[in-house]
């Protein structure tokens, strides 16, 4: 079964060296592991520059536009630049895929100046994929509450599911309670058992499988996946069509 | 290892005969969830095609050496090698090697048993474990309360202070290659598992091209995470065959032979 992951990048990282990380290169470890697309995001975008890093992943999506789809990744600051970037990027794909990470802009998701994005986001029923970590002043997954109330027509992805064991059953706290919310498995952290926890929470409907490519390792999270005790109607679900039906247009 | 028993995507692990150095037992106060008892361990060792394991106690971990080597003491079975908790004092040096141990687990951070493991304060310990080649494990954990920097720097010097102590280092996580690299050029005896540390994007692949698979032994962290994780991994990394196998097991039988022999 073909794997459409919703987590992954392009770029290097500052803080470790990363390994085979331009885009041919990725392309050989999704074809080894049968990953058909792979939604990504700029790194340097994340970190510094978003005009420059959305210019990077437009570049890779008209290399190889049936392998990637691409974020639109935002920062509020300075104002107006996430609106000019959404706009100018509107092509990468309907609905719009829209990237957020709080905590390497040091700007809390639920500040002021995200507004215009959750506006922008709601009104175009837009996927968005937050970073988010356990109990993170700028990103916990409990900082979703409400902004998944207030905008029930954007999607939120939470990004690596708050990451530690603690963190996801903040993501599920949210994910509960909003049918818009959907856990993104993406992470270095491969708690047992924590798969299944999801699935009986809230179902196998609304988790995703993300690999985190070229950061982390793909295998680690599929790996994940093809050995949890769940149903293989729930591992398909998680590895291809709960992504693929956000992508559709007015799919929910 | 009966195939029947592995999960369908890790079937080829069946004769690989799989070693894990990072497992613990007990009961656990921070993980308590996910601690298993022996049958339980044995049971998800097997599902994961593990056929042995260097295990250590959740009691030593979280509360006291002595305390946690009891706990271990009723947790033999064959399949199982104790990592020992061990700490400086002549009692404890003394309580250890009564057990003829292969293994050592040492836990010197600050919030768990805070010694040095300096010449001043951990000199005898050091000097006992070198002597017999006892595979010292140290889990990068001990740090996190302090700095990566600081946690580097003491396994550095402790490393230059016992240049014939086999070390392994456990849980280093995907971002510690800027130091572990110069430590591997430095140091033969260092060694690391890969539970954590091959979480990043073909890094398994870019140790072994860079520094041979010699020092790689899988480890898991059974309880607290899965083991299809790293295996997966391991199963899929575009590696020689041979590199495959002496992770999933033969480095770490060869290391512990050496402190038999």
């Amino acid at each position: 079964m073909p794997i459409v992951d919703c987590h992954g990048h392009v770029g290097i990282h500052p803080d470790f060296p990363a390994y085979k990380t331009g885009a041919e290169e990725m392309l050989q470890v999704m074809d080894l592991l049968n990953i058909e697309r792979l939604a990504i995001t700029s790194t340097l975008a994340c970190y510094n520059d978003c005009a420059r890093g959305n210019a990077e992943v437009d570049r890779v999506l008209k290399e190889h536009p049936s392998r990637f789809l691409g974020y639109i990744t935002v920062n509020p600051n300075p104002e107006g630049l996430a609106l000019a970037q959404l706009q100018r990027y509107a092509h990468f794909h309907t609905p719009p895929l829209i990237k957020m990470h709080p905590a390497c802009q040091h700007y809390p998701v639920n500040g002021p100046k995200y507004v215009p994005v959750w506006d922008y986001a709601n009104q175009t029923h837009a996927i968005v994929l937050v970073h988010t970590w356990d109990s993170d002043p700028e990103c916990s997954p409990l900082l979703l509450e409400p902004i998944a109330r207030a905008y029930p027509k954007a999607r939120i992805l939470l990004g690596h599911a708050g990451v530690t064991w603690r963190g996801y059953e903040q993501a599920l706290e949210v994910a509960k309670t909003h049918p818009n919310t959907f856990l993104d498995i993406t992470g270095s952290q491969s708690h047992r058992t924590i798969l299944e926890h999801c699935v009986r929470q809230i179902g196998g409907d609304r988790i995703l499988f993300g690999s985190d490519l070229p950061y982390l390792e793909a295998a680690l999270s599929l790996g994940r996946v093809l050995t949890a005790r769940i149903s293989d109607q729930e591992k398909e679900a998680i590895l291809r069509t709960n992504f693929l039906r956000l992508l559709s247009p007015g799919g929910l | 290892m009966s195939a029947s028993v592995i999960e369908p995507a890790l079937a080829e692990l069946a004769d690989w005969n799989v070693m894990d150095v990072n497992v613990r037992i007990g009961p656990s106060g921070i993980h308590g969830h996910l601690a298993l008892d022996k049958n339980d361990l044995l049971r998800e060792m097997d599902r994961f095609g593990i056929n042995t394991a260097v295990v250590s106690h959740f009691t030593a971990e979280e509360y006291d050496a002595v305390e946690g080597n009891s706990g271990l003491e009723c947790e033999v079975d064959p399949r199982f090698v104790p990592a020992w908790a061990a700490l400086p004092d002549a009692f404890s040096i003394q309580s250890v090697s009564a057990r003829k141990p292969l293994v050592a687990r040492i836990y010197c951070g600050p919030s768990r048993h805070n010694f040095s493991t300096a010449r001043w304060c951990s000199g005898p310990l050091f000097e006992y474990l070198q002597q017999y080649s006892i595979l010292t494990l140290i889990s990068l954990e001990e740090f996190h309360s302090t700095s990566a920097f600081l946690g580097w720097e003491v396994l550095k010097t402790l490393l230059s202070n016992f240049p014939h102590l086999p070390v392994a280092l456990l849980d280093l996580g995907y971002r510690s290659d800027r130091y572990l690299f110069p430590l591997l050029e430095r140091f033969p005896t260092l060694h690391f598992d890969c539970s954590t540390y091959s979480a990043a994007h073909r890094q398994l692949e870019a140790t072994v091209e860079g520094f041979g698979a010699e020092r790689i032994l899988f480890g898991s962290r059974l309880p607290l995470y899965t083991p299809g994780a790293p295996l997966a991994v391991l199963l899929t990394a575009r590696i020689p065959d041979s590199a495959r196998r002496a992770i999933a097991g033969g480095n770490l039988r060869r290391l512990l032979h050496r402190g038999e022999a």
